[in-house]
């Protein structure tokens, strides 16, 4: 019986039956992907794109002051004063990256001064079943430490 | 989004040194880079056993390049910047599934 299936208490096997948010992995005991999405942005935009993420059930983020590496003479060319960014490092659920990247892509055309970089590692392990509820917003499925 | 297979490539090294990675890896192609302050956390007894002197601050340049010159760049950054360089810099890459916003 899969590890997952442990966790829920659900004796049977219910492979058949799995519910439509939680997608067939291959015999995995986690039945969402996990990928860190690592977003480059301008530092003063920072706020908005971790907001426009959040809303993809993200649930654990953060950011960290950084600045590109544009050499001086370019900077001076263009007429740009500062290159102060943000990279933001969100932990995503698989199934939301797709509708994530097109969210994000839109935004990078439009948002004025809101161009960035996106893209995503996936995870290939991770230890805690509670964290990875948590991470992957499994709000009813895992309860607790169980 | 880009399917293009693209690695990043993560290079930490002493502060002060991101510069002079970054010219050498555009020299093997690699367009541009970000970098972040952070702090190396070796103890003392790694010091000692290896008679090496760590310098705390670190910045960790992240470039994304394409795969096919992913072995280029890193070779660049080692030369620049390796162990045996006063950067005392490491490097990997790691391949990113997605990338969104690259033109």
């Amino acid at each position: 019986m899969p590890f997952w299936d442990k966790l829920k208490g659900n004796e049977r096997d219910n492979s058949e039956e799995k519910q439509e948010n939680e997608p067939e992995r291959n015999g995995s005991a986690a039945p969402f992907g996990l990928e860190l999405l690592i977003t480059i942005v301008e530092k003063n935009k920072a706020e908005f794109y971790m907001d426009m993420i959040q809303a993809y059930e993200v649930n654990f983020q953060f950011s960290a002051p950084a600045h590109g590496t544009a050499k001086a003479e370019i900077l001076n060319y263009l007429g740009i004063t500062d290159t102060d960014k943000a990279v933001i490092f969100s932990v995503v659920r698989e199934d939301k990256l797709d509708d994530l990247a097109y969210m994000l892509e839109q935004k990078f055309k439009t948002v004025k001064n809101g161009k960035g970089v996106a893209v995503s590692v996936p995870f290939t392990s991770m230890i805690g079943t509670s964290v990875y509820a948590f991470l992957c917003n499994a709000v009813n499925t895992v309860k607790g430490d169980e | 989004m880009n399917e293009k297979e693209y690695e990043m490539i993560f290079c930490i090294i002493n502060a002060g040194f991101s510069e002079e990675v970054m010219d050498a890896a555009r020299e093997a192609g690699a367009r541009g880079g970000t970098v972040i302050r952070a702090r190396g956390t070796a103890g003392k007894e790694a010091e000692e056993r290896f008679s090496i002197t760590i310098h705390p601050d670190k910045e960790v340049l992240m470039i994304l390049v394409p795969k096919d010159i992913k072995d280029a760049v890193l070779e660049a950054v080692y030369k620049s910047a390796g162990m045996g360089t006063a950067g005392q810099g490491i490097a990997f890459s790691m391949a990113v599934n997605k990338t969104v916003g690259l033109q």
